[in-house]
């Protein structure tokens, strides 16, 4: 068990990723307020984000540019460019959602006059 | 040419789905012929593609001429090919019905058409993808188009598209958090180099994590009972014109990316802490194809139920996949896309029964004064095909479902299939009972419906039937996929 502990200290990223996601879903799943869960949306996509970028951090690398005389490449110089690509793509992805998500909110404010989930499907049933 | 098919069919309707705005910008009226083209050209690009793969077997589709481990792969096999025919033909179908039953929110309008278009060649990413990262950006690109269409209805459609958002989203992050997992344990998301590197760690904690957040995050997009809570309410309250594209194809296909998934990466047999993965999938199977034939035995809504119809099938090809040998395999796959079709059939005859007759529920059916024969013979059709009797393509899915279950001396399975399909013919017998129901004053004419409706429902009663006749043709085409099991 002490172990167990001191092993997860030793990862205090992975300790942060986890107090996100799980702050985030709980946000969701709690809050009648429309907005506030597409803010626990927000911070769960942040979540994993980090996880991304946590992961990929490598100390003292640089950027992975590669001149073209520069000789044999030595691999740890430089940082993986891939999870960063797929960090902006997330990212990218979420604010599309985030769109849409805050268009559906707007259109739900105006036809029921409310944001707490409970009035509102009041109203509709 | 022909190694170029894969890319085109997804440029086809992205293309002229991003296009749209401009081209249309003086000329309104042009929206659904331009879709329609397009949808047109896609289904032909099909043919196309499925007589290439069908010669010539498999093509492998590098982006931008870079190979795979590097690059981005797509894989054009046959079950690709397959999928794509049947996404396009039920797009191209949900335009001419569109015609029929559009509301008059929907009513000819761009954003229409440009959404029906970019979730179609977010379909066809999906199906040809061989690449984790570029799986999760295709779903997006689905799952945001979706969102938009289901909410396109207004009043309480707008919040259960909130709330298939909400958990839509929160699938693709799981998703994406798996997908995360996957590579930071082996450095590729090329699902034939995953296939390669995972098996010597794939008892590793972070390879299991991995695979049960990718699992959790397509369960929750193809409504896998216990996460489909989303689904009932969106397609009930969505728009008409939008929910046979929808219930026909969202759900199988991210069920298709799970099967690409599980098939490369989890070989039978395999277990983790000492779970069997693949008999696992298969229990989540069991359940699912129960409760959910059994939950749309006690609705009371026409289109809650066909849903719910939808979810317990999801939870058939669940388990014929995940047997572990070919027959189940291929029945499973054959049965995915005859489900497609008969998904789609029956959201063409709810949306037609509210369009014409304002019928929403069961007891709604009974008041019903003139029925149409089309309407009548379609449902008839797509009641043999959910049961399941020979001559439709229903009965060889699930007879080979079946057979693989006995094959793998899976009892359970075996049950489970033969007990959803009393559950279907169950809440069958409700439905026509109703519709059957002799009105009081019955002297007027049938209804004549127009003729685009009869001829959408008219193709997919064939489809269903003809995939029947050629289910043999079909699955030794569809074995080429797994022939490796």
């Amino acid at each position: 068990m002490v172990e167990l502990v001191q092993a997860w200290l030793q990862r205090p990223n992975f300790i942060v990723f986890v107090i996100l996601f799980l702050w985030g879903v709980y946000i969701m799943a709690a809050h009648p307020n429309l907005v506030k869960k597409l803010i626990g949306l927000y911070i769960v996509q942040t979540s994993a984000i980090f996880f991304l970028v946590a992961f990929s951090a490598k100390d003292g690398a640089t950027v992975p540019i590669i001149l073209a005389d520069s000789g044999a490449v030595d691999a740890t110089l430089y940082a993986n460019p891939l999870p960063h690509v797929l960090t902006v793509t997330a990212i990218v992805v979420q604010v599309a959602t985030l769109g849409v998500s805050l268009a559906l909110v707007s259109g739900i404010y105006r036809k029921f006059g409310s944001l707490d989930e409970e009035e509102i499907l009041e109203r509709v049933e | 040419m022909s190694s170029n098919l894969p890319i085109l069919l997804f440029l086809v309707p992205f293309v002229t789905g991003i296009a749209m705005p401009m081209l249309t910008a003086k000329r309104r009226s042009w929206c659904g012929p331009l879709a329609m083209a397009a949808q047109s050209l896609m289904v032909v690009l099909g043919i196309v593609n499925l007589r290439t793969v069908l010669s010539e077997g498999s093509i492998e589709y590098a982006l931008g001429g870079w190979a795979a481990p590097l690059g981005i792969a797509w894989i054009d096999d046959p079950l690709a090919a397959v999928m794509v025919l049947t996404v396009s033909i039920i797009a191209l179908l949900t335009l001419i019905y569109s015609g029929v039953v559009a509301s008059s929110s929907l009513d000819k309008s761009m954003p229409y058409y440009t959404l029906i278009l970019l979730l179609v060649s977010g379909l066809v990413g999906i199906v040809f993808a061989a690449d984790l990262f570029n799986v999760f950006v295709f779903l997006e690109v689905v799952a945001i188009s979706a969102y938009a269409l289901v909410g396109a209805a207004g009043g309480s459609a707008l919040v259960y598209a909130f709330r298939y958002l909400l958990l839509g989203s929160l699938g693709a992050t799981l998703y994406l958090l798996g997908v995360a997992h996957l590579y930071a344990v082996t450095g590729t998301l090329n699902m034939a180099d995953l296939a390669v590197r995972l098996p010597e760690i794939i008892t590793s904690t972070a390879v299991a994590g991995g695979l049960i957040y990718i699992f959790l995050g397509l369960s929750i997009k193809m409504a896998l009972i216990p996460l489909h809570g989303w689904l009932p309410d969106a397609y009930a309250s969505a728009p008409g014109a939008v929910t046979p594209l929808l219930a026909g194809t969202v759900t199988k296909v991210s069920l298709v990316a799970w099967v690409r998934i599980e098939y490369s990466l989890i070989a039978p047999g395999i277990e983790v802490g000492h779970v069997p993965v693949l008999v696992l999938l298969e229990e989540l199977g069991v359940i699912a194809a129960l409760v959910g034939g059994a939950l749309a035995l006690i609705q009371t809504d026409l289109r809650r139920m066909f849903a719910y119809g939808g979810i317990s099938h999801v939870g058939l090809i669940l388990i014929g996949v995940s047997l572990g040998n070919p027959t189940g395999f291929a029945g499973g796959l054959f049965y995915l896309i005859n489900d497609a079709f008969m998904q789609a059939a029956l959201f063409m005859i709810a949306g037609a029964m509210v369009h014409y007759y304002g019928a929403r529920s069961l007891n709604d059916l009974r008041s019903m004064q003139q029925r149409s024969p089309w309407l009548t013979g379609t449902l008839v059709i797509v009641a043999i095909a959910m049961v399941g009797l020979p001559p439709t393509g229903g009965f060889f899915g699930k007879w080979n479902i079946v057979l693989g279950a006995l094959e793998a001396q899976h009892y359970l399975a075996a049950f489970a299939v033969v007990a959803s399909t009393l559950l279907t013919l169950a809440y069958f017998v409700r439905i026509l009972t109703n519709w059957f129901h002799q009105p009081q004053t019955a002297d007027s004419e049938p209804l004549v419906v127009s003729r685009s409706l009869s001829f959408c429902l008219g193709f997919v009663s064939i489809a269903m039937i003809a995939l029947g006749l050629l289910s043999d043709s079909i699955f030794e085409f569809l074995l080429q996929t797994g022939g490796g099991v």
